[in-house]
């Protein structure tokens, strides 16, 4: 379980630290690593890391083994120092000793309530609890599901794309993982990885992977759902007269016409043409007009736009 | 909020307890402090949601590994369906603002 690993390490604590310093590191770290609360593909290994540092630090028996044969404390018998001594610390813990110590919840928890007042649900789960080797009642329960995040292109969420993508696996090992990202997903969407989240207790099937999609910002497309808005620079005569421009779309160039007396802002629609929908509709892809000019005109086109703008009667800002 | 797009598959307490591996004492028990959420029908049998298994094995990871009991369940329960729902509108709403 804790290859190489120290439990005071684990904790955050000094060698030297007290009961209560173990015991409120334990109670901080359970509380930000539990992986019900923190969805990072890791943070269930690390979970069980601190459980099981705490199971050994907080029982001063199995501290003080700990500390003298460090890593190999598991292999000394109980009766080391003195036989005998192992019958009280076990009383309570409803046969969850060390050996069968299993991922979720210390055994300590279990003896240090039962000493307090008597809790009722620890009453009806022992009453009713069936196999030992489980502290409580519970049977076997499937594990939390994880989340992670991944930035794919446009393009890749038009066409679809397979990538590889290394995460931490439920026992902290770094694990490829071989990702089939469908065409058409949009911002935020969520894929599932089946069975690749945290392991689960008792037998329980594992939970699931989530990956959350989420698309890189792109310098000319612009995405809503799964409507692709992009503009289409025009020349103003272009605007004016109509055009059909020639447009990069993610699924590939597109000639575009441009109706006569088109404005800036004027927005077009492709029908269909945006990211597309394995269960519906595709979106669509707005394009919107753009009127660019020359920052220097040359003489004759100059002297051509001085001519418009006198022969023109066109009032821009309306009859004010 | 989220709206189920199939027709939910119930079970009865006992198979709900069966397939949760708790006993049935126990999810009437969670039933009661409205940790689960069952139906009740016309006879008053409660019909427990099977997408509920999933919140069963919530509330016992945080019963044992935290340990909280079954009232603070609750609130955590809550707050975490809350984060949830706030992160997702969050991540709807991130590429509103990137551009």
């Amino acid at each position: 379980m804790a290859d190489g690993t120290d439990f005071y390490e684990v904790l955050g604590v000094p060698r030297d630290a007290d009961a209560e310093q173990i015991q409120r590191a334990y109670r901080t770290l359970a509380r930000r690593h539990h992986p019900d609360v923190n969805k990072s593909p890791g943070a269930e290994d690390r979970f069980k890391k601190i459980n099981e540092a705490y199971a050994v630090l907080s029982d001063p028996k199995s501290r003080r083994k700990y500390d003298r044969f460090g890593e190999a404390w598991r292999q000394v018998p109980d009766d080391y120092e003195q036989a005998g001594a192992r019958a009280g610390a076990r009383a309570g813990g409803g046969g969850a000793g060390f050996g069968s110590f299993g991922g979720f919840g210390g055994p300590r928890e279990y003896s240090s309530r039962a000493g307090g007042g008597i809790d009722v649900e620890d009453l009806l789960e022992s009453l009713y609890g069936r196999r030992s080797g489980r502290a409580r009642g519970y049977g076997p329960s499937p594990g939390a599901d994880t989340e992670a995040e991944i930035t794919i292109s446009v393009e890749d969420a038009y066409h679809g794309v397979r990538r590889r993508i290394t995460l931490p696996d439920p026992n902290g090992q770094p694990r490829q993982y071989d990702v089939n990202i469908p065409a058409g997903v949009t911002e935020g969407q969520r894929i599932r990885l089946a069975g690749q989240g945290s392991s689960g207790a008792g037998g329980g099937p594992p939970g699931d992977l989530y990956l959350v999609v989420h698309l890189a910002p792109h310098p000319r497309y612009h995405v809503e759902g799964r409507d692709i808005i992009v503009d289409l620079p025009v020349a103003p005569w272009e605007a004016a007269l109509g055009a059909t421009a020639p447009l990069e779309t993610p699924g590939g160039a597109v000639q575009v016409r441009v109706p006569t007396g088109s404005s800036c802002g004027r927005r077009l629609r492709l029908r269909g043409r945006g990211l597309p929908n394995p269960r519906g509709n595709p979106g669509d892809l707005f394009v919107t007009v753009k009127i660019v000019v020359p920052t220097r005109l040359p003489e004759e086109e100059r002297r051509l736009f001085e001519q418009l703008a006198k022969v023109s009667s066109f009032e821009p800002r309306g009859a004010s | 909020m989220t709206y189920a797009l199939v027709r939910p598959r119930y079970l009865s307490l006992d198979a709900f307890a069966a397939a949760a591996g708790l006993h049935p004492e126990l999810v009437a028990r969670l039933a009661a402090l409205g940790l689960l959420e069952p139906s009740v029908d016309a006879r008053g049998i409660r019909w427990f949601r099977a997408a509920d298994l999933a919140v069963a094995a919530r509330i016992h990871r945080l019963h044992t590994g935290l340990p909280l009991n079954y009232a603070a369940i609750g609130v955590v329960l809550d707050l975490l369906d809350r984060i949830d729902e706030l992160e997702a509108t969050l991540r709807r709403r991130s590429w509103i603002s990137t551009d």
